[in-house]
């Protein structure tokens, strides 16, 4: 939205969201409220992406949904890892340490 | 199990949609409430939270719309989802939906049973073991075909060559016997075949064996191979029918064999025999009524073989150069042969049917982008509400393709009933070919085709539409001032259509004025209230030629004092049913011709009044009349042709010539007019008619005109035969009409289907074209409404609409002609007796379609002139 902030890379949006989940459960707007907070603020998730994102990995069975309270009293649907998001994860991880060590060996090549 | 997951969503998002739509509902209300307790937080007022968080959240039913998209099986939902969409766009404009899918089904159908046809006659031959090794032969003299082979000549080939596996040959002609003994006397075609045809073809009987070479021999035992219908008519298909005897013409000849059911080559026979004994001889090498059937060696060319073939026809010239000079042999592929009659027709039909199909996907084309133009809006407004690029390309596509499905089932259905009217009008059983049937690669590839042209159809649109801005569509102007670019490719799409019409119209226009000239069929005789049969008489029962001349003269007398007997006369062979048998004729003065300067007209002997009874106008002199019998001077009436070719302009009236051989003269007593005699379609053919009773025939073929239903009459006749003399036969009888009705049926019914097709064009390019043009006009309603509103008259409205339409109208057409001409080329080898250029067709084509834009261009209009000024602003 504002100027400044980064364009996510594409297909690392799932990544970030397994991430901020194998921490704790949350619902989306923690979710995107917990990105927003870690990236400080560099990556805003918008809810367009968000539950697209979100319906799709628990379709797939990575992450799991289901009804709770917020911690205001409202009625909010939660997320949770499961063990299948759980080796999705390290997969994701894998892969993306590959990328960045690639990524700097090229950008750093002298 | 992740497979097992995977398939729960899939089956989660088709089946149980509606509660995830419900938990996404909640789920985005719940973000929404949250976020607004936040900024409430935050310090905001509850209100301006609530619109602040709306804002942020975007569109609720664009993210709720992108959740379905990204879900498993989504892909399928949508598809389930875009055909009930399109099934409800369709039904809404039936019209519309109608139209496109008869338009294709026909086109469709039509081209499936032509292509099925042209694949089994054309393509795939005839039914005989490796049909490609199979060759004819036929004579030619000078290079110029004229047909059949001198037996003699014939054996001298079949000596010669080594390139024929088998080389037989078969008489030109069948002949007719009495078969005898168990049950009434029955009259049977006999044809006449070399001892190996049979192999050749690689046809075997069904029971008891073939021919065998001895039994060629000029001693050889008389044996006969018979059809399946004989032994089942005469023995009762019984076994004993082989190596036992059948009376023919009195004397007992033994059945070798039996033929397949149903099998014919080239002629109807119930008997075959071998050509040496009996067959009528072709003892000379210049008389000929042979055709030539050869089986070529593995590996040798029909180029091969011809050359071998030449230089054996090259050796007889020097060998007897009276009778062979210039003579020789053309092979020709057998299957080609037979097929040559309809082998044009098959072509001419095919590429006018596929000038329908191209006709039939261009005005579908045009009235898809008409209406995909027309759809701008409900785009753009689909697109605002979330639907993706490629969602509404989908959708468009997904239309497109139903109409076409719809289509190709419809087209299937229509293929099966224009099978069956072409079987019935191409008689390709008459052929020896087996009965054609729909060919699924045929019917795979229209339906293909048709999905194509959907795809390709659908796609302009689509692609435009989506592309869209949806705000400046919904925008208020939007509808006003069209823009310039829509505007332009309507234009565009007028032109397009009007040339592409133009030029198919010219193009189906040629090929169907062809058909009308194929099918003009002058027979120089009325076949209409004819009866025809043949009667037999025998020798021994009448022994001289006056006795028989009696006979016949006082059954003709009883026949035509019968009530609705206008008169009634003889014939040796009747015209069409009876081909052949063509005697050279030369004045008394002159030498015997050569063979390549003589000049064979068709030879017939015939009874008085035959012409008043046939409708062959006498045209000079007399006819033959009752005092020309045996005894008295010879006396032949020639057909004009004969006529001029024999005499040239000089008066042939009491000339004399001789017929046949140099032993008999005849004097010329009167001319007939040129009839049809040995086929419906060809050039008339040139006869010398002899008197019957003259030459003391036994076997005549009788013709009766009568004022009531032809046939009716058949069993009068027969039993007024009987009454006289059981022993004379009169069989075959049947209406002259209904005989050749069979053979001019593929004429008339192509004629109606070709006319079916050419209405079919009509209707199309104008149903095309007015939509194109209507639709182009009623585009530019609410500019006629400003106009109006700002005092513009309605005349000066209509000239101005009507000014630019034809004006578009006018390029289109100029275009589509100079396209017309230079697309001719593809056809004019199919075009018969019809120039490419041919007036009538252009001009008839350009007055068509300028007459439908001018009505397309003014009833619209007209239509928006009356428009409500009040409305058509308000609309703005």
């Amino acid at each position: 939205m504002t100027a400044g902030k980064a364009e996510l890379l594409r297909g690392t949006l799932d990544m970030l969201i397994l991430k901020t989940l194998s921490l704790e459960p949350l619902h989306g707007l923690g979710v995107s409220r917990r990105i927003d907070q870690i990236t400080d603020g560099v990556f805003q998730v918008q809810p367009g992406s968000l539950f697209p994102a979100l319906h799709r990995l628990e379709q797939e069975g990575w992450i799991n949904g289901s009804w709770g309270e917020s911690e205001n009293n409202r009625r909010a649907r939660f997320y949770d890892l499961t063990a299948a998001g759980r080796r999705r994860l390290g997969e994701e991880k894998r892969n993306w340490t590959q990328v960045v060590l690639a990524i700097t060996k090229v950008m750093e090549a002298t | 199990m992740r497979i097992y997951t995977r398939v729960r969503s899939v089956f989660a998002s088709l089946f149980r949609k509606a509660a995830l739509d419900r938990d996404l509902d909640e789920e985005l209300r719940s973000y929404l409430d949250m976020l607004t307790d936040e900024k409430v937080r935050a310090g905001m007022s509850p209100e301006a939270a609530r619109r602040e968080a709306r804002l942020e959240l975007g569109g609720v039913e664009q993210v709720k719309e992108r959740v379905r998209e990204r879900r498993l099986g989504a892909n399928f939902d949508t598809l389930v989802q875009d055909v009930r969409y399109a099934v409800r766009t369709l039904t809404k404009n039936a019209g519309f939906s109608v139209v496109s899918v008869l338009i294709l089904a026909i086109g469709i159908g039509a081209n499936t049973a032509l292509f099925s046809n042209i694949q089994s006659v054309l393509l795939r031959g005839i039914p005989f073991a490796e049909p490609d090794r199979l060759v004819t032969g036929q004579k030619t003299i000078g290079g110029q075909v004229t047909g059949t082979v001198s037996r003699i000549d014939y054996f001298d080939y079949r000596e010669f060559s080594g390139s024929f596996e088998a080389l037989a040959a078969l008489a030109n002609f069948t002949m007719e016997f009495t078969v005898t003994g168990g049950g009434r006397p029955e009259l049977v075609d006999a044809a006449f075949v070399t001892w190996n045809l049979f192999p050749t073809l690689g046809v075997n009987p069904i029971s008891g064996r073939h021919f065998s070479p001895e039994e060629e021999a000029e001693n050889g035992a008389p044996v006969v191979l018979i059809s399946y219908g004989l032994w089942q008519r005469r023995f009762g298909g019984s076994a004993d029918a082989i190596g036992g005897t059948i009376d023919i013409d009195g004397s007992p000849i033994m059945v070798i064999g039996v033929m397949p059911h149903g099998f014919r080559f080239l002629f109807d026979a119930d008997v075959w025999a071998l050509i040496d004994r009996y067959g009528p001889f072709d003892g000379e090498r210049d008389s000929h009524s042979h055709l030539v059937v050869g089986r070529l060696k593995p590996g040798v060319t029909i180029e091969e073989a011809q050359s071998e073939v030449d230089a054996i026809s090259a050796s007889l010239a020097e060998q007897y150069p009276a009778t062979n000079a210039g003579k020789a042999l053309l092979l020709t592929d057998l299957h080609r042969y037979i097929v040559r009659d309809v082998r044009l027709i098959l072509l001419l039909l095919m590429a006018t049917t596929a000038l329908v199909l191209l006709i039939a996907c261009g005005n579908v084309a045009g009235l898809l982008l008409a209406r995909g133009e027309r759809r701008h809006s409900e785009m753009a407004m689909r697109s605002a509400l979330g639907a993706s690029t490629r969602r509404l390309v989908r959708q468009l596509l997904t239309e497109s393709v139903i109409l076409t499905v719809v289509a190709g089932f419809f087209g299937v259905i229509i293929a099966y009933l224009f099978q069956d009217v072409l079987l019935r009008l191409l008689s390709v059983g008459e052929l020896g070919i087996g009965r054609p049937a729909i060919d699924a690669r045929a019917l795979a590839f229209t339906l293909l085709l048709s999905v194509v042209t959907g795809l390709v159809v659908g796609v302009i649109p689509a692609l435009r539409g989506a592309t869209t801005q949806p705000a400046r569509q919904l925008g208020s102007g939007a509808r006003a001032s069209a823009g310039l670019q829509s505007g332009r490719l309507r234009r565009g799409l007028v032109v397009l259509q009007v040339a592409i019409s133009v030029a198919l119209l010219v193009g189906s226009g040629l090929l169907i004025r062809s058909f009308a000239q194929l099918a003009r069929v002058d027979l120089g005789f009325e076949p209409e209230g004819l009866l025809t049969g043949r009667l037999k008489i025998a020798v021994a029962d009448y022994p001289t030629p006056q006795e028989r001349s009696e006979f016949f003269a006082s059954l003709l007398a009883e026949i035509e004092a019968q009530p609705g007997v206008v008169s009634a006369g003889l014939i040796n062979r009747l015209p069409i049913l009876s081909p052949f048998q063509d005697w050279g004729v030369w004045p008394a003065e002159a030498p015997e011709p050569t063979l390549q300067e003589g000049f064979s007209p068709m030879a017939r002997w015939v009874s008085p009044d035959y012409f008043r009874t046939m409708g062959i106008p006498l045209l000079r002199g007399r006819d033959i009349t009752s005092s020309d019998v045996d005894g008295t001077p010879y006396v032949v009436v020639l057909s004009e042709s004969t006529a001029r070719t024999v005499f040239g302009d000089a008066d042939p009236i009491g000339r004399r010539v001789h017929v046949g051989w140099p032993e008999r003269e005849f004097e010329v007593v009167g001319i007939v007019a040129d009839a049809r005699l040995t086929t419906a379609r060809g050039a008339p053919d040139a006869a010398a008619y002899m008197s019957a009773a003259q030459l003391g025939a036994t076997r005549l073929q009788i013709a009766v005109r009568t004022s009531m239903e032809p046939t009716s009459l058949a069993g009068t006749i027969e039993s007024l035969v009987r009454s006289k003399n059981p022993n004379v036969l009169f069989a075959q009888a049947a209406s002259m009409d209904s005989a050749l009705t069979d053979r001019l049926a593929d004429f008339r019914i192509v004629i109606v289907s070709i006319a079916l097709f050419a209405g079919v064009a009509l209707l199309l390019t104008a149903i095309g074209l007015y939509g194109v043009l209507a639709y182009h006009v009623s585009q530019r309603k609410s500019e006629f409404g400003v106009r109006r509103a700002m005092g513009a008259s309605n005349g000066s409205l209509l000239g101005m609409v009507l000014k630019t339409g034809l004006v578009l109208v006018g390029v289109g057409l100029l275009l589509g002609l100079a396209v017309a001409y230079p697309g001719t080329l593809l056809v004019r080898q199919l075009l018969y007796e019809t120039p490419p250029l041919d007036p009538a067709t252009y001009v008839g084509a350009i007055g068509f379609l300028g007459l439908v834009a001018v009505l397309a261009c003014l009833l619209p209009p007209w239509r928006a002139t009356r428009v409500d000024v009040v409305a058509v602003l308000r609309m703005e």
